[in-house]
């Protein structure tokens, strides 16, 4: 610690403080530009200049660290007259049109002329100007305003590490521009926006449409996008949002943040950071084809109807077919988009009010699986790991996905490491890594194995067996090392194993990043196997990347067929453990609320999981089906299939958000609440539990009332709808709010005891949330026998999920915003195998599988595979999956897609890929 | 006095390898690699006093010495050859003339700062010393001076030629390793300084051309009979490039502390006939121009500072009663916006907002406040710019406006120039050429 | 060769040369310098193109290269004549009389700082100080020293450069 005094007061910090930061831990503030928390400093703007004691020039506060008994001032006639002179500097090009400007009200530049004060104008010369570019979708540039105080590139090329926009020129003639000199192209993360401290870089989404106190409520929730669950604020205005901005620290959210030398730190795992979804996709949810009012099919036709008339269709229905066909033959689909509360009341409805375990979600694809085996490996919690603590280890090895499009902040995190120069290792083609790897091994895709398979052997000969797990240890050493014959049909050579072999036995703190393509083919378990026993032999930290924000919950929830909420087996009694007398006084929770539950079992009976429940469908077995926030004619593998199985229920209630092409289907529809739309709880993929906090204000008895859109929709949280039904079905707790919902089930899960809505609003609540850490292997796990990969036919083409940045599931094919940057399908294809073919960049192709096909453009890509076509899941009329066949498997009982081999032909007619805006979905 | 820097360079061949061999050339690298110890090297160099020709004036030896301190390896050595400042082309012989008494200068350097690794930096603008250096650096590798097994000393010693591409900012040494890294010439926050981590974060030591060229003449006669040239606290011999308006202007090899005068009367043949004299800059156009009275100063680091201006890269431009010295000061400030990096707000703002007011004046649009904003201007710049750079542009303009005021007065108040009697051509709106890139939309 | 073929064997002597200047640098960024005159002068100028070249073959990302190309002033960011004059007019040029030369450029050759003459002939580019101070006024002609200038040298001189 060193001792320095600033303005006559003594302050303490350590060695490595600058004295901006010295002067901020007690609460002094320096003016600041150039200065932005988190980012490289800069010293250019000269804001910050201080006097220093025996240092003739005055200093930059935010350059210079502090040393021992130096004294410091930050505030004299001198220093105030200097920062009045940068001020006047920086106006002297600038435009002065706060009036047009969007960023006035929380503008640096602004508020720092009104401390110093304005000089009377005496630059007489003509300004410099730039035209304001409009050439991007999202980003408007106007040069005029900007300070070249180079936090936008600092952050482009610094935390976000997308490297797209870049000074231009030199002196006052230089500009901030990227390399198109329009278009960002570039990752749309628009972090940039969070740090410009003036006007000059600025979303179009919200232009002239914005002015900070304008905002009539500040919320902060978490994204909804995906699994990493991002702390964002929502600024709302009349219902409706203006925009998102991450959320970055105590006190006001409006204004730039980490600037004036404030001392609060970027807050939130995201540490100030969002992604293109979080900060840009957020308009689907005001799109008008939201559904409004209830809608039951009747003579063929879905007609809106009351809420009342719904509700009581859907409860008789379902007494209807419990009655004729028993509790069996009815199931539900829960959502990784619904909140924790709304997938317990979907479990709790179907458990303990229909009486059947027939619940599942697409978190069985491959997130289940793989999260209940690694826990059968390595015990509970396995993958509860941070995610900013990723940027502290010393190597990660990513395999089966591109973090950086799933869990785009998570990804930054890998890239963090890089930085730090830690070792990255990527078995695959994550290309949003591909300036940050030190090893891209790139086998044939089904071929992993044999990568994995040569580190591991390679792994436990170097540092041995620590004889902690004897379980994985015998498996490990079963595991024959596989031949250079196979690497190299892998098209791996075998240096690059071994280095990267190496660099793997050298950490002392690695990370195992397991994506889900790694799952989604033959062999999958193998190929978990082998990452978690390089993960064992490691010592590393797991992270499974979660498509969806809240599958982890959907699991926690009890939303599978051979769990209860916590996570403990059926048979298990539902409220295993004792509620205190004093919890109960504590929560001041009626006890009659959850008496229903809390004595009751679980059926018996083990239920369906979703695999089986389409299986079922089909075999004319199950007779209604409840799908919440799911959309599986678009998202599951099979299209024809699905539509087969669904064309076999007799009762199909569909619950979304929009008017999808499995609510096309239903007998039902209800329309459902978004998460910006309701209060409730989100557990990510750090199994995290953050609140969910509605934008829009709640009256009370009425839900929630966005008055934006539809006059008065009513946008009800799907809890209260399915409670709702299950009153009508019987069912006694009377539930007000969500955080009634939670209080119960923080009584029925062991795992969420105790917590209450206010221990987790500071978004600290992590595993194992303050009850007894159950990390202890339970039970055992089976590995597919070693052997050959799966056969990989020579020549042949895989059709893949391509997933993308930009987009997430099908939802946001309603963001014009999204749209904009991203509006159409194609079919990426290796560059040099494209060439062979006679193809470039945009030709239009047809893609054929054995049960359909595809025409769409061509991308190409020097990286990936030769054997492999890519296509994104994102777009309407074009389902790659939908044109596949899937297979279950044997071990994990994740999803195997099949049939993917596909022909690529060149095509003349337009391709589906051109299905306009995203609008192509019509209400029938 | 004897040529220690141009010896020889009248012979059409001095720049060949074998010339300078034939005239002694090698021999003290020689020397100093079998006798001398790394450390010997730097104490001479140290008790020569040598102090840095590229402007600042920092002691070499010390450099030298924190340097060989840090026990960081591979260490950096960069021959700093931008010569941007203008007026300045004394390191423009050595380069053409003479380069492998800088490629020698530089091997000793390395052997005594343990350094495997050199790169000269020489500016864009010196193509036909970019051809010569390189044929020289083979050469020299072509002889094993250079390369693997230096003299068969199992020393080992690689020297590249980086060139610039027009940026005078990448002369501040900073900016200059940015540059070498393949950035935006911007300068660096110090500390740490470039001795500690310099370029690619290693220890790096950056000495101007002229600097690495008096090394083998210390290293071959010892640091205290060096220092006996030259001034007591600045001593050695130095290269004056003189331009403007003397009869024989050119690069001059002087002992150190030469007064003005003596180098203007006495070895530039004095002013044209019939001249008087009107300023002298005495180091480089970011050094304040000086009054005729000043000429007796003694050229050195220590003496010019006295009389309110820098010894700087000791590049004289001599003015006459002909020349019209607020058209020469709004060229210098052109220059100084042109050049201005854009990292800090003082210098960006500042330089292109005095260059225009006087360019205004000079075209005849001058007011009576614009005189006390530029003065204000200037101070408002002085001392809390980024780096030296801002305070030069600062400095010029105050000592101008303190010295010149008359001069800039009078275009305020006529419209005109008093040595042609028409306002200047306006120049403000364009600096016409060197390319401006342009935005696309 | 077909026009396809020479370009990809431009880009492979680009490539090549690129590879080369690796060895020089412990730091992949720095070739940036060294391969943006390389590809200048296969393009004669550097292009959106040019620029993304470099980009794929440094993996420097291509605006980061926009950047620092269009902070040195001696790259040339339009396409040019196929002789570039570099006329230095800082101080000692300027006393020594370059404005007259200025003129007579374009009086001469209808040729303008910052442009090139009708026929593409000559590019003007005024410069900064190019340390030939000693014999003012000086340009360089295509990298070619001159000093000394009159109007009459000048058009001399040009007329060596068709
Ligand atoms: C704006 C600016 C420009 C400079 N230009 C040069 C230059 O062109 N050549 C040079 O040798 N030093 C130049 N310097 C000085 C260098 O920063 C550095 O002091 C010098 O290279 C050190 O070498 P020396 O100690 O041998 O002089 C410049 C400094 C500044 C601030
Ligand atoms: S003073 Fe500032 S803007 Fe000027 S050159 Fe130095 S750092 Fe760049
Ligand atoms: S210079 Fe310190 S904040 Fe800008």
């Amino acid at each position: 610690m060193i001792t320095l005094t600033i303005n006559d007061r003594e302050v303490s910090v350590y060695g490595t403080a600058t004295i901006l930061e010295a002067a901020a831990s007690v609460g002094i503030k320096i003016p600041t530009l150039c200065y932005f928390k988190g980012l490289d400093s800069f010293g250019g703007c000269r804001m910050c200049l201080v006097e220093i004691e025996r240092v003739p020039r005055l200093q930059t506060a935010c350059t210079v660290r502090v040393t021992e008994g130096m004294v410091v001032r930050t505030e004299s006639e001198a220093i105030t007259a200097a920062r009045r002179a940068m001020l006047e500097f920086l106006l002297i090009n600038h435009p002065l049109d706060c009036p047009v400007c969007d960023k006035a009200g929380e503008c640096d530049l602004q508020d720092l002329v009104a401390i110093y004060g304005a000089h009377e104008g005496r630059f007489l010369e003509g300004k410099r100007t730039h035209p304001e570019n409009f050439n991007d979708p999202f980003i408007v540039r106007n040069m005029d305003r900007c300070i070249l105080c180079t936090r936008c590139t600092r952050m482009c090329d610094g935390p976000q590490g997308a490297y797209a926009i870049a000074v231009t020129g030199r002196g006052s003639h230089s500009f901030i521009e990227p390399f198109s000199g329009g278009r960002y192209n570039c990752e749309y993360c628009g972090n940039c926006l969070t740090v410009c401290p003036v006007g000059a870089i600025m979303s179009r989404l919200h232009r002239h449409s914005y002015r900070p106190w304008y905002v009539e409520r500040e919320v902060e929730t978490v994204c909804g996008f995906c699994g990493v669950g991002c702390t964002m604020v929502l600024q709302m205005r009349g219902g409706s949002i203006i925009r998102t901005m991450p959320y970055v620290g105590e006190g006001a959210v409006t204004g730039s943040y980490g600037s004036a030398g404030s001392a609060a730190p970027a807050q939130g795992l995201n540490k100030g950071l969002l992604c293109v979804r979080g900060r840009f996709g957020y308009d689907y949810l005001e799109n008008n084809e939201r559904l409004e009012t209830p809608l039951i099919r009747k003579k063929g036709i879905l007609e809106p109807v009351t809420w009342d008339e719904a509700l009581s269709y859907v409860a008789s229905g379902l007494k209807d077919v419990k009655a004729v066909h028993g509790a069996k033959s009815i199931g539900a689909i829960a959502s990784g988009r619904c909140t924790n509360e709304d997938n317990y009341m979907l479990q709790k409805l179907m458990r303990f009010v229909i009486g059947t375990n027939n619940i599942d979600s697409s978190a069985r694809f491959y997130y289940s699986p793989a999260q209940s085996y690694l826990e059968r490996i390595f015990g509970h919690g396995v993958t509860a790991n941070l995610i900013p603590g990723i940027a502290n280890a010393d190597g990660v090895l990513v395999a089966g996905g591109d973090p950086t499009a799933i869990n785009p902040i998570l990804g930054l995190q890998v890239r963090a490491l890089w930085r730090k120069r830690g070792k990255i290792i990527v078995v695959g083609t994550p290309s949003g890594l591909r300036r940050f790897v030190n090893y891209e091994i790139k086998p044939h895709p089904y071929l992993e194995e044999a990568v994995l398979g040569a580190i591991v052997t390679r792994l436990a000969a170097k540092k041995g067996f620590r004889g902690e797990n004897d379980n994985i240890e015998k498996y490990i050493k079963a595991t024959a090392m596989p031949g250079e014959q196979l690497l190299k049909k892998a098209n791996v050579s075998k240096e690059i194993v071994d280095q990267a072999a190496e660099d793997l036995a050298m950490m002392k703190s690695a990370v195992v990043i397991i994506g889900p393509e790694l799952m989604e083919r033959p062999g999958a378990s193998k190929n978990l196997f082998l990452v978690s026993a390089i993960a064992y032999l490691t010592d590393a930290r797991i992270f499974l990347l979660s498509e969806r924000p809240n599958y982890q919950g959907v699991i926690d929830m009890g939303c599978a067929p051979d769990i209860l909420p916590g996570g403990r087996p059926i048979e298990a009694d539902v409220l295993q453990h004792k509620i205190k007398d004093a919890d109960v006084a504590d929560h001041k929770i009626p006890e009659h609320k959850i008496k229903d539950t809390a004595w009751t079992k679980a059926p018996v009976r083990k239920g369906l999981n979703l695999f089986a429940m389409i299986e079922a469908a089909l075999e004319g077995n199950l007779k209604a089906l409840y799908v919440m926030g799911e959309n599986p004619v678009f998202n599951f593998p099979d299209r024809r299939k699905i539509e087969n199985a669904l064309s076999k229920v007799d009762f199909l209630i569909v619950h979304d958000i929009f008017m999808t092409e499995t609510a096309r289907r239903a007998d039902v529809v209800l329309p459902a609440a978004a998460w910006t739309e309701k209060d409730g709880t989100f557990t990510n993929l750090e199994r995290r539990l953050q609140r969910v906090r509605s934008g829009i204000p709640t009256m009370p008895g009425r839900g929630s009332v966005s008055y934006h859109r539809g006059g008065g929709a009513d946008k009800r949280p799907e809890w209260k709808t399915l409670a709702g039904i299950g009153r009508l079905m019987g069912m006694k707790e009377n539930y007000l709010t969500s955080s009634d919902v939670w209080e119960e089930v923080s009584r029925v899960s062991t795992l969420h005891a105790g917590l209450s809505y206010d221990r987790i609003a500071g978004g600290n609540t992590i595993w194992p949330y303050g009850s007894e850490p159950f990390r202890g292997v339970e039970g055992e796990f089976e590995v597919e026998a070693p052997g050959m990969p799966p056969a990989m036919d020579d020549g042949k083409i895989y059709l893949l999920q391509e997933r993308q940045l930009y987009h997430s599931g099908s939802i946001t094919r309603k963001s014009k915003a999204l749209m904009s940057i991203s509006c159409e399908a194609h079919v990426l294809l290796n560059a040099g195998f494209a060439e062979r073919c006679g193809l470039k960049d945009g030709d239009k192709v047809i893609v054929t599988t054995e049960t359909g096909s595809l025409t769409l453009p061509v991308k190409t890509d020097r990286e990936i595979p030769e054997n492999v076509a890519y296509v994104p899941n994102n777009f309407d009329n074009v389902s790659p999956l939908g044109i596949i066949g899937y297979t279950v498997d044997g071990y994990l009982g994740s999803i195997s897609l099949s049939g993917n081999v596909v022909t690529i032909t060149k095509a003349d007619g337009p391709s589906d890929a051109a299905a306009g805006e995203g609008y192509g979905d019509k209400k029938e | 006095m004897e040529k220690i820097l141009l010896k020889n360079i009248d012979n059409p061949d001095s720049a060949g390898i074998e010339e300078y061999i034939r005239a002694g050339g090698y021999k003290t690298l020689e020397m100093a690699v079998t006798q001398m110890t790394p450390r010997d090297i730097i104490d001479e160099v140290k008790n020569s006093g040598l102090r840095g020709r590229g402007g600042a004036g920092f002691p070499t030896g010390m450099k030298w010495q924190i340097a060989s301190m840090d026990p960081k390896f591979p260490k950096y050595l960069i021959c700093n050859a931008d010569e941007g400042e203008p007026g300045t082309f004394k390191d423009r012989p050595i380069l053409e003339k003479n380069p492998h008494l800088l490629i020698e200068g530089m091997v000793i350097s390395a052997y005594a700062l343990q350094s495997t690794r050199g790169y000269i930096y020489l500016r864009g603008e010196y193509p036909l010393a970019a051809g010569i250096l390189s044929r020289a650096i083979s050469a020299a590798y072509g002889k094993g001076y250079l390369g693997n097994d230096i003299l068969s000393r199992r020393f080992r010693f690689d020297l590249y030629l980086h060139r610039g591409a027009g940026a005078y900012i990448c002369g501040e040494e900073t900016a200059l390793i940015e540059s070498l890294e393949g950035k935006r010439g911007q300068p660096r926050v110090k500390p740490p300084f470039p001795v500690n981590a310099g370029v690619w974060n290693k220890p790096t030591i950056i000495n101007n051309v002229e600097t690495f060229a008096n090394i083998p003449y210390i290293t071959e006669v010892g640091g205290k009979t060096y220092s006996k040239i030259g001034s007591k606290d600045s001593p050695g011999p130095k290269l004056f490039s003189v331009s403007g308006k003397v009869v024989k202007p050119g690069v001059y090899e002087l002992p150190m502390g030469i007064t003005l005068r003596e180098i203007i009367y006495g070895h530039c043949g004095g002013l044209m006939e019939g001249r008087t004299l009107k300023g002298v800059i005495p180091g480089g156009v970011s050094t304040p121009i000086l009054t005729p009275e000043k000429i007796d100063c003694q050229m050195d680091f220590v003496h010019l500072s006295k009389v309110g201006s820098l010894f700087g890269s000791g590049a004289v431009i001599v003015f006459d009663d002909t020349v019209c010295l607020v058209k020469v000061y709004e060229r210098i400030m052109q220059f100084f916006e042109h050049e201005s990096c854009g990292k800090c707000v003082p210098c960006r703002e500042g330089t292109g907002w005095m260059r225009n007011i006087l360019g205004r004046i000079g075209s005849g649009g001058g007011t009576d406040e614009d005189l006390d904003t530029l003065e204000d201007v200037a101070k408002n710049v002085a001392g809390k710019t980024f780096c030296p750079l801002g305070d030069g542009a600062a400095n010029v303009t105050l000592a101008f406006l303190k010295q010149y005021r008359d001069e800039i007065e009078y275009h305020v108040k006529n419209g005109k120039c008093p040595v042609d009697g028409l306002p200047h051509k306006d120049n403000r709106e364009s600096h016409g050429g060197q390319s401006a890139p342009v935005e696309q939309t | 060769m077909t026009r396809e073929e020479m370009e990809s064997k431009d880009n492979e002597t680009l490539k090549d040369k690129i590879t080369g200047m690796k060895r020089t640098y412990p730091s992949i960024q720095s070739v940036l310098m060294p391969a943006l005159y390389a590809v200048e002068q296969s393009y004669g100028w550097l292009s959106q193109d040019a620029i993304q070249e470099v980009s794929n073959h440094t993996g420097v990302p291509a605006a980061e290269i926009k950047g620092v190309a269009t902070f040195y002033s001696m790259y040339r960011h339009e396409p040019m004549g196929r002789h570039l004059v570099q006329l230095c007019t800082n101080v000692s040029c300027l006393i020594a009389g370059v404005e007259d030369l200025v003129k007579f450029l374009d009086k001469k050759y209808g040729l303008l700082p910052g442009g090139t003459t009708k026929d593409g002939r000559l590019s003007l580019c005024l410069m900064e100080c190019i340390g030939a101070c000693g014999n003012p006024p000086a340009m360089l002609v295509d990298g070619d020293a001159y000093d000394n200038l009159t109007c009459e040298a000048i058009e001399q001189i040009l007329e060596k450069y068709e």
